[in-house]
């Protein structure tokens, strides 16, 4: 219960539908009880011969007032609690994504996505039912139960009531056991239809090795045994959802047989009316329901306790990136200045980076070579601060990066990242993205800048074309150009490629890299690539090695060293004028 | 293939409806032994009512107590509760296994329809949709037959039970009560309606904002550094806005045709009840034992309604889902296979193809009279920029798709007469993207086939020298692959997928040359297996590196899905022609490389 407590705030929040719908849960309680009632009057005053059509339409009338207002109290409670949970549910998912949207980088290290999307789906929808359905359980069981029970026991017997109720805990009980052992074996049968999807997904994107050894059979086979682990779990299940509606049944049946067996005694010594008996026995009906609910309103609560756990754990993490040093909010012009003594993810990891020393000029361009998990991508997310903490420093225009806003500072950089990440939008929506008001002829200025534009124009719906799962898929090389060309809506003061054009051809990334070249004059560039040629006109290159900066200079005093870079170098050049064909045709043109 | 949100016509869903109901027929003993437990189950709980009845007309009201009848009537009404439990747990449960069965049989057969579809079905259709078809539409299928079909059989029984037992008191009493079905009728007609449309709305805004809500968890770095988190926060505000919008919706038609309305008609039935007997009293006796018995009838009448409407909801979405599934599964795109009499198999290896021509959408030639012949044991290498037919020659060769025009050969057989068995035994081809399934290395160069025992496994892995690395994982050989194989590097994937084809031994190398960078050592590996590989195996390589092409017996140069030339590198070199041209660039740019390094 602790969890009503928990979400007091909100209650508070929501006094007035609250307080409206418990209120009205109340009445309609109250008036729950007439109809009973009713029947146990007409049926004695049919027994004793005393009534007339006038007291019988009296009573019909009554009734038929009574379902009214029911009907009606009864829409307005929902309204009322049913309303306010949905709304609970709309801010928790508004704050947590507004949440996600100030955390860090470490942060969506530490979480998997499908984790965050667990909470913000499954979590909310626990915590919502509890808002709802677990305040109409709470006060359904209590007013309803004990209005019930009372009336039963104050104006027909208290004895008979005590007896039929013997049974009726046990239905509460067995019914809150049976829910949490369906929810644990629910789960289960959950993580075997998830695993069923993964092999699902497996197959699909196998498939081509699968047809190629001709096993296609064999992995029939294996998805058969997932699905009969699936239909195992699933009768797991099974075996407790069945005993719900018989358990229920036979608690009640047993209730209504010690009513009416004890009933009939009282009936013959005449402590009670015939009359009553009837009423008596359509009140133990009315006590089910309430009954249940106290049943699963244990359920509801456990949930909805451990959900809104984890959604307040979630939103009490802090971004560990923040405003806290800053002072300066003028963005920063592109002079960038790094002296990194050493650089861990972790403590307890050997450093990503040490003895990093450079520094660049306004207007300069600077490439970063190296083999995967040389650094490369580590020291860009310390230039544009989405990791920190570096013994030395990160400095542009002089000054640490801590004593920027991170607004100021993201104002001067653009970044094209390594995944080439699209949203699922237009291709113009994602070139603006980072300028929603950017103009149309802005956008294809960029496109073309980005040599994508050609690309765009070739498909059905040009600049309006969807990307992702429901449009169309594009290749790796054009879903980076488009990433380029986002980046460069911004024309922004530093500009930032994660080995961004791996998936182009030489012809094109030369194209790309001349654009730059002349467009960006004066402003900053830094680049980070395998293939050299991307970098081979940096003013300085450096080149990775665990770490460390093996070597570094220019093109033509590391191609003098006969180090790596020249080595790669040359064998980079003679590969790809062989991938290409390129040499072969190259009379064509 | 794609999601479509049209509405599917009455017609359309009756003929689903059908055709799902169809999966029940396998399960006809179960279904009628379960059905035979569902009437005695509901006719022992019906029953009880009317002892009860009995009791209290016959006894109670003359105050009339024998024992032994009283007794043999208190002993009936335990003895048939207790039954109608035990009945109503089985048929519950069998109901249940009987749709989990159903809907696993359904699965099995997609997957199995989907699993010996074309490669053009693949190529051509997002794995997101068919993935989707194969677990999210059967789920809501299951869905289904679990909480609606099922459950819609016991219901249905359970109100027909009720009138029987009511007709049997009194029928004139159950004939006005049967006024209560066109009103649930009524009511149900009307909240489909709706909340076809409702709830269709709120699920489809629900999707869209978990996606958006998915989409950008994984984008967040993008969405921070181009500082546009304000703009996303109020856009998927909007969307939570108009989500709860349709959400209220939907709650306001359940509150206003679900359980209050159904508690409204509950009323209505009481004071009918009432009404009836009363008005019975003022010209005959009225038997209480029987009106009690009514209410307590009608009573329960309206459980199984609400439980009923309550789930028209997923009705709707479930028919959708299943005319998708319906759908992909009466997609017909068969794979290539044998379409000629005769049973050949591979000897020698010797790879032929005569003016070959072939085209993916039937309007551009990706090859255009493609001929050439590779003979056993040796190597052919082809060479072309991206999109100049090299895969499609893969793909014809391999028997994923057929060519338009033209015949290829196999020692000297058409294609078309080759078993898939010994096609896929004899054929070893070599992906670009070495896919790893999740196991161990071990299945992982077995593939699932058992005959292939542990000694061949290593061998294999010995052969293209991947022996060295994975036995320096922890568990060797057991050593576990996950999704993907994400813990392995690119180079560590090739071999294993080199080891995967060679413990085939297969007679004929196709060999999809990648294209991605490895790093030197794993390279220099990678190119001594395909050494070995290649070693007396007809092999055609799509070749990016150039010591197979240098190596090849012969090499074709393609351009724009023609052969521009062809021959062996010496004697392409001799002819002087395009090939002749790169090679010399090639030398030039070695030596200006090394006189400019040197200098």
């Amino acid at each position: 219960m602790r969890v009503f407590i928990d979400l007091w705030w909100f209650f508070k929040r929501e006094k007035r539908s609250y307080l409206l719908g418990i209120l009205m849960l109340i009445l309609v309680s109250i008036l729950s009880l007439a109809p009973p009632y009713v029947v146990g009057v007409v049926v004695d005053a049919i027994v004793e011969e005393t009534l007339t059509l006038e007291i019988l339409m009296g009573w019909l009338g009554l009734l038929f007032l009574i379902g009214i207002a029911c009907y009606m109290l009864r829409y307005v409670w929902r309204i009322m609690i049913f309303g306010a949970s949905i709304r609970l549910a709309r801010l928790l998912r508004n704050w947590l994504y507004e949440h996600f949207t100030n955390m860090s980088a470490s942060f969506y290290q530490r979480y998997k996505t499908g984790d965050l999307m667990a909470h913000a789906t499954n979590d909310i929808r626990a915590v919502q039912q509890t808002a709802g359905a677990g305040v109409l359980t709470l006060v359904d069981s209590l007013t309803m139960g004990g209005f019930v029970i009372v009336t039963m026991a104050v104006t027909i017997s208290w004895e008979l009531t005590l007896i039929s109720l013997i049974p009726m805990p046990f239905m509460a009980l067995l019914t809150s056991y049976y829910g949490s052992l369906l929810h644990k074996r629910f789960r289960k049968a959950q993580a075997a239809f998830s695993s069923l999807n993964d092999k699902v997904q497996e197959s699909v994107s196998g498939i081509r090795v699968t047809k190629t050894f001709g096993q296609e059979q064999e992995d029939i086979e294996s998805f058969k045994e997932e699905s009969d682990d699936v239909v195992k779990k699933n009768l797991r299940v099974a075996r407790v959802d069945a005993l719900f509606d018989p358990t229920i049944s036979l608690i009640i049946g047993i209730s209504y047989f010690l009513a009416i067996f004890f009933g009939a005694g009282y009936v013959i010594n005449g402590t009670i009316t015939l009359g009553e008996l009837t009423s008596f026995t359509i009140y133990l009906g009315l006590l089910i329901w309430p009954l249940l609910a106290f049943g699963w309103l244990f359920n509801i609560v456990e949930r909805g306790r451990a959900s809104y756990g984890r959604i307040s754990e979630l939103l009490a993490e802090k971004a560990d990136i923040t405003d806290e040093e800053a002072t300066q909010s003028e963005p920063p012009q592109g002079e960038i200045d790094v002296w990194i003594n050493s650089y861990h993810y972790n403590s307890d990891d050997p450093p990503a980076l040490r003895n990093i020393d450079f520094t660049v000029k306004r207007g300069e361009t600077l490439g970063v070579a190296g083999r995967t998990g040389s650094g490369k991508t580590t020291l860009m997310k310390l230039l544009m601060r989405e990791e920190e903490g570096v013994t030395g420093h990160v400095k542009m225009d002089s000054k640490p990066l801590q004593e920027y806003t991170l607004d100021a500072l993201r104002a001067s950089i653009s970044y094209v990242p390594q995944d080439q990440f699209l949203f699922s939008a237009t291709i113009a929506d994602n070139i603006a993205f980072p300028k929603p008001e950017a103009s149309m002829a802005d956008i294809m200025k960029v496109a073309k800048m980005a040599h994508v534009h050609h690309d765009i124009i070739g498909f059905k719906e040009g600049y309006d074309t969807v990307v992702g799962e429901r449009g169309v898929t594009l290749s790796g090389g054009q879903k980076q150009r488009i990433a380029i060309a986002r980046a460069l809506l911004l024309d922004p003061e530093i500009l930032i490629f994660d080995d961004s054009l791996s998936a182009v051809d030489a012809q094109t990334e030369e194209s790309i890299l001349e654009t730059l070249r002349t467009e960006r004059d004066g402003k900053t560039t830094i680049i980070t690539a395998h293939r050299l040629s991307a970098i081979k006109h940096a003013d300085l290159i450096l080149i990775l090695a665990d770490g460390d900066i093996a070597e570094q200079g220019d093109h033509q005093s590391l191609m003098k060293r006969r180090g790596w870079y020249s080595q790669m170098y040359k064998q980079q050049q003679l590969e790809s004028y062989v991938e290409k064909g390129g040499g072969m045709d190259g009379t064509r043109g | 293939m794609e999601h479509e949100d049209r509405q599917l016509t009455p017609k359309e869903q009756t003929a689903i409806l059908k055709r799902l109901l169809g999966y029940a027929l396998p399960h006809k003993k179960l279904l009628s032994v379960a059905f035979l437990f569902l009437m005695l189950g509901t006719a022992a709980e019906l029953i009880g009512p009317l002892l009860i009845q009995t009791f209290i007309d016959d006894f109670l009201t003359p105050r009339n107590f024998p024992v032994d009848a009283l007794t043999a009537l208190a002993t009936a009404y335990i003895v048939l509760h207790v039954s109608s439990v035990f009945f109503n747990y089985f048929q519950g449960y069998w109901f249940h296994k009987i749709a989990l069965e159903i809907v696993r049989r359904m699965r099995i057969q997609v997957f199995s329809h989907v699993e010996h579809l074309g490669l053009s079905f693949f190529d051509r259709t997002a794995t997101g949709g068919i993935i989707s078809r194969l677990t999210n539409d059967t789920e809501r299928v299951k869905e289904l037959y679990v909480n609606v079909l099922s459950l819609l059989v016991q219901d249905l029984v359970f109100l027909v039970g009720i009138f029987i037992a009511m007709f049997y008191l009194n029928p004139q009493l159950a004939f006005f009560c049967l006024f209560l079905l066109p009103l649930v009728y009524a009511l149900m007609y009307v909240y489909r309606k709706f909340s076809a449309k409702y709830y269709g709305t709120m699920s489809g805004k629900l999707s869209e904002l978990n996606a958006r809500l998915n989409e950008s968890i994984q984008g967040m770095s993008i969405i921070q550094i181009f500082r546009q988190e304000r703009r996303m926060r109020k856009e998927f505000s909007e969307l939570n806005q108009e989500h709860h919008s349709a959400w209220m919706k939907g709650m306001k038609l359940d509150g206003l045709l679900l359980r209050p309305a159904v508690d409204f008609l509950s009323i209505l039935a009481l004071m009918l009840v009432l009404a009836f007997f009363g008005l019975l009293s003022f010209t005959s006796p009225v038997e209480i034992g029987v009106l009690y018995a009514f209410v307590n009838y009608l009573d329960r009448f309206f459980e199984p309604v609400n439980q009923i409407m309550s789930r028209l909801s997923i009705f709707q979405q479930a028919i959708v889902s299943a005319g998708r599934v319906f759908k992909l599964l009466d997609h017909e795109e068969p794979a290539p296979s044998k379409s000629l009499a005769g049973n050949p198999t591979i000897e020698r290896g010797q790879v032929e193809f005569d003016g070959v021509t072939f085209s993916y959408d039937g309007e551009t030639n990706v090859l255009t009279d493609i001929s050439f012949s590779v003979s056993p044991g040796e190597t052919l290498a082809l060479v072309g920029h991206t999109g100049s037919g090299k895969s499609s020659i893969i793909n014809l060769l391999m028997r994923f798709y057929e060519p338009d025009k033209g015949e290829i050969r196999i020692d000297g057989e058409p294609l078309g007469k080759f078993d898939d068995e010994e096609l896929r035994t004899r054929l070893g081809l070599v992906l670009q993207d070495p896919f790893m399934f999740s196991g161990d290395v071990k299945s992982n160069i077995r593939m699932y086939n058992d005959k292939i025992t542990d000694e061949e496994v290593y061998q294999a892995a010995q052969f293209v020298d991947a022996n060295r690395f994975i036995k320096n994982l922890p568990g060797g050989y057991d050593h576990p692959v996950g999704e993907r194989g994400g813990t392995f590097s690119s180079g560590e994937r090739q071999l294993i997928a080199f080891a995967r084809t060679m413990v085939m031994q297969p007679d004929i190398l196709v060999l999809d040359e990648a294209t991605a960078n490895v790093d030197t050592e794993t390279e220099e590996v990678i190119q001594r297996a395909l050494e070995q590989m290649k070693e007396g195996r007809t092999t055609v390589a799509i070749a990016h590196r150039l010591s197979t092409i240098k190596n090849a017996n012969r090499i074709l140069v393609l351009h724009q899905g023609k052969i521009v030339e062809d021959g062996t590198h010496d004697n392409l070199l001799a002819n002087g022609g395009l090939y002749y041209n790169m090679y010399l660039l090639q030398q030039g740019m070695n030596q200006q490389m090394i006189s400019s390094s040197s200098s």
